[in-house]
């Protein structure tokens, strides 16, 4: 069991997550700071699905976008009302879940072999294939325009609607939550163990009677699976699987980025990752542009003055500052290694 | 009894001939040396014995038989799966769009009941009317396709390094290859990794097993550490331990996967006279506990002097072999290290 320092300070996290909407409804003009945590929250488990390939497993994969299109898309054949399958929230996200299981092997069986670079290469190419087949595939995926409207999610009874986000604030943060737990639980595992060696040193991995060729297709399948989670979640959060544009290599790179600022192999970095990327992208940067147009400092009709115009080369310029300063992340892992058996005999450090 | 019997084994890397022709037998719980100059082909040797190259000629027997992946019906089953999922995707993908539109978008009325009966019925219709085109060709492509690379897939990976690991056959490395950004506790327990019985499941979900088999492959981990006196060490990352404790922790982590058979490549490369000695005892009570060491070093003073038997190679050829004293004083062997006079 982990320290119980440890297990505190995780789940006053989660309490101070969730108390957020109430907190809000408490202060003055009703700040709507949940609403805009949503779409961190879905990013987050995008980039827990990542960290299990690229954190853990250390196979660089440029194509998460397409999981997570993949995910959405299904979902959204699954729900809406203009195909035969009419499924509830539930059992259509479950059946996604599925979906991109195996999606996940169908990429990884002929990948296997690969490595480092070769399969980044792959891996994008694969995001691509992914966006023109849905925007291709007219009859099925409606082309460009996308699938909607969906019908919002359900529970016992209760049904979901656009004007109040509490519902879907406690319920992306009820995933994440559970996602956390699974995630880490396999870290701290054999499984766990297995994939990091397999990052380490491949080879000196199997030649300790690990093969990496299950393991990796095991993060594949995994990794896969949760993007493509992110994904149900956010077409059943924007009511419309969204276009196949709106899964393109940008995404992938958003990810990317999650897991490199917050910490690769770290699960709790990914999350602050999610946060300071979403959070700069969707509340810092939102808000800095209101505030300069409401005070006339820049003009909306000259997109170079506009900062959201200039979100890319920001982030490519921390992804440089990261390397070059801080290559393990903003939370890497390594702290947590020594933590990790507390339970086990334990001597002190020599100095 | 010979535990590993190695006959007429060839190495070849395109025109250079690393390994030629060497036969060698190594006793069962003996400490056998191999020596011989730079590029005499002797980790060539530990990298064919453990699966890492596939020998060019000749046949490595561990405990009697190949270490390599057997052919089970497993196997085939897996094989004319995965022909069988490959040949039906790509019938699919073949017939997505107009099987879409005849089985599902003409059956459905918006917002009306949806017959199932109907879908399959309409599916149905549309491979019969035309199965060769539509279904028998794509199936026998994709199938061909699925099978044959899986076929080679598992063919290549026949003689992996985790099928020799699997065996019972531990190696470490001249360089050494450790798992630096984990805890020398963690390194041994990824050694043990094979006799865990965890799967993921129970890995993610906490179930009983995993706390049990938690508690007492740490447990053993701990022992394994002690044994090699890096008891103090467990905690910290392997990156961070000295050379000698490194070498150490690597024969800890090999020790960990319970061989038979060990394979130290220049265990006592870099280390002073006193860590010598040191190592000298843990290879000693190594083979007390009945493994079977296979040795390679350059220090003479410890290949003379805990050796049970000494092969030497040169140039990827064997040029002697037999107890240290009749090593020591072969004319070949002198003219291998010294040169001719």
């Amino acid at each position: 069991m982990p320290a119980p320092r440890r297990i505190l300070f995780h789940w006053s996290f989660l309490v101070v997550a969730a108390l957020i909407p109430l907190i809000e409804l408490l202060l003055p003009g009703h700040p709507q700071v949940g609403d805009l945590l949503r779409p961190i929250f879905i990013m987050a488990i995008l980039g827990l699905g990542l960290n299990i390939l690229t954190g853990f497993t250390g196979q660089l994969n440029l194509g998460v976008a397409a999981f997570m299109a993949v995910g959405a898309y299904s979902y959204a054949i699954l729900t809406c009302d203009i195909y035969p399958f009419r499924l509830g929230f539930w059992s259509a996200t479950t059946l996604t879940v599925l979906v991109g299981l195996t999606v996940g092997l169908f990429l990884g069986l002929p990948t296997i072999r690969l490595r480092g670079d070769y399969l980044a290469i792959v891996t994008l190419g694969f995001g691509e294939i992914v966006e023109d087949v849905l925007k291709n595939l007219d009859s099925i995926t409606k082309g460009t325009q996308g699938i909607n409207p969906l019908p919002a999610p359900s529970w016992f009874g209760y049904h979901f609607r656009a004007e109040t986000y509490q519902p879907w604030y406690y319920l992306f943060l009820g995933f994440l939550a559970v996602l956390v737990l699974l995630n880490r639980n396999l870290q701290r595992s054999r499984v766990g163990r297995a994939w990091i060696s397999i990052r380490e040193d491949e080879l000196a991995s199997s030649c300790m009677g690990v093969n990496p060729m299950k393991m990796k297709l095991l993060a594949f399948a995994l990794g896969a699976a949760q993007c493509s989670l992110a994904g149900a979640l956010w077409a059943s959060y924007l009511g419309s699987s969204g276009e196949p544009g709106n899964y393109d290599f940008q995404v992938s790179i958003i990810a990317l980025c999650i897991v490199i600022v917050g910490g690769m192999g770290n699960v709790g970095g990914v999350l602050l990752g999610a946060l300071v990327i979403m959070g700069f992208n969707s509340i810092i940067l939102e808000t800095v542009t209101n505030f300069l147009k409401a005070h006339q400092i820049i003009s909306s009709s000259n997109v170079f003055t506009s900062p959201g115009s200039w979100k890319y080369m920001l982030y490519g310029l921390a992804l440089i500052l990261m390397m070059r300063f801080r290559p393990e992340g903003l939370l890497p892992s390594r702290q947590f290694k020594a933590e990790a058996h507390p339970n086990e005999p334990h001597s002190p450090p020599t100095a | 009894m010979s535990i590993l019997s190695i006959s007429d084994l060839t190495v070849r890397f395109g025109g250079l001939t690393a390994v030629n022709a060497v036969s060698l037998d190594i006793p069962s719980k003996e400490i056998v040396s191999v020596i011989g100059p730079n590029g005499a082909g002797k980790t060539t040797l530990f990298n064919a014995i453990t699966g890492i190259y596939d020998p060019t000629n000749g046949r490595i027997c561990f405990n009697g038989e190949e270490a390599r992946r057997p052919f089970r019906w497993t196997t085939s089953l897996m094989l004319a799966l995965v022909g069988l999922v490959a040949g039906l995707s790509l019938v699919l993908i073949v017939n997505v769009e107009p099987l879409w539109d005849t089985a599902i978008t003409s059956n459905y009325v918006y917002e009306q009941t949806f017959l199932w009966s109907k879908a399959v019925s309409a599916a149905t219709n549309y491979f019969t009317e035309s199965p060769g085109q539509r279904f028998a060709i794509p199936f026998l492509i994709g199938g061909l396709i699925g099978l044959s690379g899986a076929f080679a897939i598992w063919q290549r990976t026949r003689r992996a390094p985790e099928v020799a690991a699997r065996a019972g056959i531990a190696r470490t490395f001249q360089n050494i290859r450790l798992f630096n950004q984990m805890t020398a506790l963690d390194n041994v327990l990824l050694g043990m990794d094979s006799q865990l019985r965890t799967r993921v499941w129970h890995a993610a979900l906490r179930l009983p097993l995993f706390w049990r088999e938690r508690d007492e492959s740490a447990r053993r981990a701990m022992d394994i550490l002690h044994f090699v006196d890096l008891e103090r060490e467990a905690h910290q990352l392997a990156e961070n331990l000295s050379y000698g404790h490194q070498r150490r922790l690597e024969i800890a982590r090999a020790l960990a996967m319970q061989p038979q058979l060990l394979l130290l490549d220049e265990p006592a490369a870099g280390m002073n006279p006193a860590e010598t000695q040191e190592l000298m005892k843990l290879i000693h009570s190594i083979r007390d506990r009945g493994i079977t060491v296979l040795l390679i070093e350059h220090h003479m003073q410890v290949v003379m002097g805990i050796s049970d038997r000494i092969a030497v190679l040169d140039h990827g050829e064997k040029i002697a072999e037999g107890t240290p004293e009749a090593v020591r004083s072969n004319p070949k062997v002198i003219e291998a290290y010294l040169g001719k006079s």
